[in-house]
């Protein structure tokens, strides 16, 4: 099992805007994890099917959820997603995807870290 | 205060449903425009709104748009939070009728400050509205009985008899004139002149129906206009309104006081094309007639007042109720 670095998710920076409620980031990691799936499937599914309007909508919504959590590397991912899909550039996308997924993978481990060191 | 947060992402909703709660927010979150417009365009809504720029349905510069259109809503002070950040979306954003943006994620002291931008500018403009209401009011109505002053009332009674030629519906013209009023002041001097006319003007409003009008016309004059009045029930009324008056004393800083009004009557829905200040003249005349035959009493107004006596035979004839 891989260990997140620290920059796959800033939790300094994530306490610090939600005035160091603990409570309140178990919410917010509650909250991905419930829409996350989803949002990764439609994404995958607008890359497969080379629906650029499609991957741009669903990787801007990433992005700011990512953003909100302070996992700056997987938004930044989401951001290059989001720019391929404005730009109509399918090529790429489909690697994109693959390291977003990956980012991803870890940052969810390291929101299961956060959480049991709470 | 209320503030309105739209947001489709579930994360940045309940981020800033939380920040603003314990900023001491009131908070109404939605998940969409078409609901952000719904709230912000009824007219006890949130005053203050935080828009995500993208949303499904409408999106937060058409949700600006739409408030912007309401011209009968209070000032809706809105900001547009954003991971867009380039020039031209800002541009796009302030020019839809957004009043700031802040970029995500947001900074929750940024927020705060921003917000309280808005407060600020909020309460500037309740300010502004109250102090216009004040001068409205103070333009139209009397300052000492606040009821509608001279030019007011004699206005409306000018719409009101258009509307009454047009639809063809009765309305009636009474002219109070509180009696012996110039002994009340020499007595007990000005102040309770005062207190006399206050409640004199109390009584009459209490008398008529929401949808009439009362208003000062001179010093111890009351002009009254009786919407949709039935022809038969006027004198009626105009008895009541009369009686509201002298059946209790008026109590003033130096006691009670018998206070009684002298009333000419013009009701009618047959106009013809007498003037505002015609008609007048002629519920002035009845007025005086009942002053004439010893106060305290109603006058119609005579036919032969009219110089188109024709427009009045039918339906008026002096009568003395008391």
């Amino acid at each position: 099992m891989s260990v997140a670095t620290p920059s796959v998710l800033n939790v300094t920076e994530l306490l610090s805007r939600v005035d160091n409620d603990r409570e309140l980031v178990s919410e917010l990691f509650f909250i991905f994890k419930s829409v996350f799936p989803s949002h990764l499937q439609r994404l995958s599914d607008a890359v497969l099917k080379q629906q650029p309007k499609q991957v741009e909508a669903e990787s801007h919504t990433l992005k700011g959820m990512l953003l909100n959590l302070s996992a700056a590397r997987a938004a930044a991912i989401a951001s290059e997603l989001e720019n391929l899909g404005r730009e109509n550039k399918i090529t790429g996308m489909s690697e994109a995807l693959t390291e977003f997924q990956s980012e991803v993978e870890t940052l969810l481990l390291q929101m299961e870290s956060v959480e049991s060191h709470q | 205060m209320k503030i309105l947060i739209a947001d489709d992402d579930p994360i940045s909703r309940r981020l800033l449903e939380k920040t603003l709660q314990r900023a001491g927010y009131d908070v109404v979150a939605v998940q969409n425009g078409m609901a952000a417009a719904e709230q912000l365009c009824k007219q006890d809504g949130p005053r203050l709104a935080l828009l995500d720029w993208e949303m499904p349905e409408l999106d937060g510069p058409a949700v600006c748009r739409e408030v912007r259109k309401k011209k009968d809503l209070g000032y809706v002070y809105m900001i547009l939070l954003t991971s867009k950040g380039l020039k031209t979306d800002i541009v796009t954003g302030l020019g839809s009728g957004a009043d700031d943006y802040l970029t995500k994620p947001f900074d929750s002291g940024e927020l705060k400050a921003r917000l309280r931008t808005g407060q600020r500018i909020l309460h500037l403009e309740g300010r502004l509205v109250e102090a216009r209401e004040n001068m409205r009011f103070k333009a139209t109505h009397d300052s000492l009985t606040s009821l509608f002053n001279r030019g007011v009332i004699v206005e409306l009674l000018g719409r009101e008899i258009s509307r009454s030629r047009r639809e063809r519906v009765p309305t009636a013209i009474l002219l109070c004139d509180v009696d012996n009023f110039k002994p009340i002041n020499d007595s007990h001097g000005h102040l309770v002149g005062d207190e006399v006319l206050q409640e004199a003007a109390r009584r009459l409003l209490l008398s008529v129906r929401s949808y009439d009008y009362v208003g000062r016309y001179g010093g111890e004059e009351f002009l009254i206009i009786l919407n949709n009045c039935d022809p038969a029930s006027a004198p009626r009324r105009a008895e009541e309104i009369r009686r509201s008056l002298s059946d209790n004393p008026v109590q003033t800083s130096v006691g009670p006081l018998l206070v009684t009004m002298s009333m000419g009557v013009h009701q009618t829905a047959n106009w013809g094309v007498r003037t505002v200040e015609e008609l007048l003249h002629q519920v002035d005349s009845a007025m005086y007639a009942a002053k004439a035959a010893g106060r305290n009493r109603i006058s119609f107004t005579k036919p032969e007042n009219s110089p188109l006596a024709d427009d009045v035979t039918t339906t008026e004839a002096e009568q003395s109720v008391r």
